[in-house]
């Protein structure tokens, strides 16, 4: 099984990455997690009231990277969700964790499905005793390379973004109403940027039992950059902002620094969350350098 | 709106959203989702709307309709719902799909369930959704869609050195190169790793985008990734292919 094969296996992968709180709010509601052996990176937009937010996003992000630890571990571990028809293993582990994130959030959020861990795990840190967080939730996008190729899976409007050869491309659809309404030619770009409903989602982590994950894959070309980001960062800056700084700044620590920096000059409205990943010549070896890690959350 | 997936094993063989109008499944073609198999009725069930309840009604069928392996006469649906009539399963789910939604919406802004507060983002949790359903079956529904057949994607190869003069394209990636996971595979020393990528989306659409070449579609280089149509001439790295969808 490929799942079994190394990861980065002759490629270098160099990532920087931060998250911020922003200016407005008071908590930082995103999380994300890297971890480069395995070739994965995560981010996760949490939302509701009190500490649910924070608690969903840090629950999604760390439950998709124990679920890829562990079927790393063993590569018959069962999936979660549908098989996704023309995929590849990494792909469907990758929407497998994302379902199993799902199931965690519910069960943080009170919600006592049949096949779910046991609810209210996390009750103590939402800080009430009274009752479960309401309406918990949370976004995320996630990468994961393996070989020449790379799974990208989200749900919601976290984001992914290629650089490759002075193009840049957002590679996942918003699961947002503005962007469906784009999409069918009912609203223009502009409009939505306008709309008091931009914040609605369709999608979301902690809704339903099961969620619909969007899966991608790529091919990955020597020289390619990839971005995961929060909204806090596409609110505030244009594609041509963070493209500009992601040719500027070769570093990707510094790029994504750059990025929290810009997005707070703009105004900073919401958290901000970027993870860089520049994907460099063979290293000849199994992994080449790690980028720094740098914990945005306290974690 | 709520959709219904029919699928065989892994494919899936078409899409219908549920709105206003009941959709009828069954063999006969007149049925707004038609399976082709001989365990499958006529006129075999029926998914219908009421209250902004998604419902199942089977007819009396000869095999039976099941939800989640139990068989049933009539019962309520919700997204993640599996629905098996002879070998096909239908998958009930939320899609993206909210036709309507903009009139309704738009009609004095009445979307108190979901009105955000500033900057906050919101989910449409399931009440919402129903919520939204039966304002979309207010409005007035658009045309049932026959479930569209699968076509299949191909790759016939006019010109250049490849391992094969065909291929068929059933991966969400395919790679043209001479890299090892590329499907498309190129020959000589010179040729690129990976030339260019193909994606197959959500929606069975497939677009051709950049790699470490340049490939242009029908003779124009392609700046983002490009929708393929039938009868669309790629050329890459010396290669020049024709996409065909074939019934």
């Amino acid at each position: 099984m490929s799942t079994t094969a190394k990861p980065m296996m002759g490629t270098l992968l160099e990532f920087g990455a931060r998250s911020d709180v922003g200016r407005m709010r008071e908590n930082n509601e995103d999380s994300f997690r890297a971890a480069p052996e395995l070739g994965l990176f995560v981010l996760s937009d949490g939302m509701g009231g009190l500490e649910a937010g924070e608690v969903a996003s840090k629950l999604t992000v760390e439950t998709v990277l124990a679920h890829c630890r562990d079927a790393e571990a063993d590569p018959d571990l069962p999936y979660r969700g549908e098989q996704l028809a023309g995929a590849s293993d990494a792909s469907n582990r990758l929407a497998s964790a994302i379902q199993a994130a799902n199931k965690v959030v519910r069960a943080a959020a009170g919600f006592d499905d049949a096949d779910g861990p046991a609810a209210g795990r996390d009750a103590d840190s939402a800080g009430t005793a009274t009752s479960a967080p309401k309406g918990m939730g949370a976004t995320v996008v996630a990468l994961q390379f393996l070989g020449e190729r790379v799974s990208v899976a989200h749900v919601g409007d976290s984001r992914a973004y290629r650089l490759r050869a002075g193009e840049f491309l957002q590679l996942t659809e918003d699961h947002s109403l503005v962007a469906q309404q784009v999409r069918e030619g009912r609203m223009t770009t502009s409009e939505a940027e306008a709309s008091p409903l931009k914040n609605v989602l369709m999608r979301a982590l902690g809704v339903d039992t099961a969620v619909e994950v969007d899966v991608d894959e790529e091919i990955v070309i020597e020289g390619d950059t990839y971005v995961l980001c929060s909204d806090g960062l596409t609110r505030e800056l244009t594609d041509g902002q963070i493209a500009a700084v992601l040719t500027e700044t070769a570093n990707p620590q510094n790029a994504a620094d750059r990025l929290i920096e810009l997005a707070n000059q703009a105004g900073g409205g919401d958290n901000i969350t970027a993870i860089v990943v520049r994907v460099g010549a063979k290293s000849g070896g199994r992994l080449g350098k790690i980028g720094r890690w740098i914990t945005g959350n306290g974690n | 709106m709520p959709k219904l997936t029919l699928k065989f094993e892994n494919a899936i063989l078409g899409e219908v959203p549920v709105g206003a109008k009941e959709v009828s499944i069954g063999r006969s073609p007149d049925n707004a989702m038609v399976i082709d198999n001989p365990a499958v009725s006529h006129y075999h069930a029926r998914v219908f709307n009421e209250e902004g309840r998604m419902m199942l009604e089977d007819f009396g069928s000869m095999n039976g309709t099941f939800v989640n392996g139990q068989r049933v006469k009539m019962v309520m649906l919700k997204a993640g719902d599996c629905v098996t009539v002879g070998k096909h399963t239908i998958v009930v789910s939320d899609s993206r799909e909210l036709d309507g939604f903009a009139a309704a919406s738009g009609n004095g802004g009445a979307m108190k369930p979901a009105a955000p507060k500033i900057n906050e983002t919101v989910m449409l949790d399931t009440k919402e959704r129903r919520e939204f359903l039966q304002k979309v079956a207010a409005v007035g529904e658009s045309v049932q869609v026959a479930p569209a057949r699968v076509k299949v994607a191909t790759l016939v190869v006019r010109n250049g050195k490849t391992d094969r003069k065909e291929y068929t394209l059933t991966d969400k990636l395919t790679v043209v190169g001479k890299s090892a996971l590329a499907t498309v595979k190129l020959k000589g020393w010179f040729a690129p790793k990976a030339a260019a990528q193909i994606n197959r989306r959500e929606d069975n659409s497939y677009y051709i985008g950049a790699a470490d070449k340049m490939p242009s579609v029908n003779g124009k280089a392609i700046a983002h990734p490009t929708k393929l149509s039938s009868g669309d001439v790629i050329a890459v790295a010396g290669i020049e292919m024709e996409f065909v969808l074939r019934d």
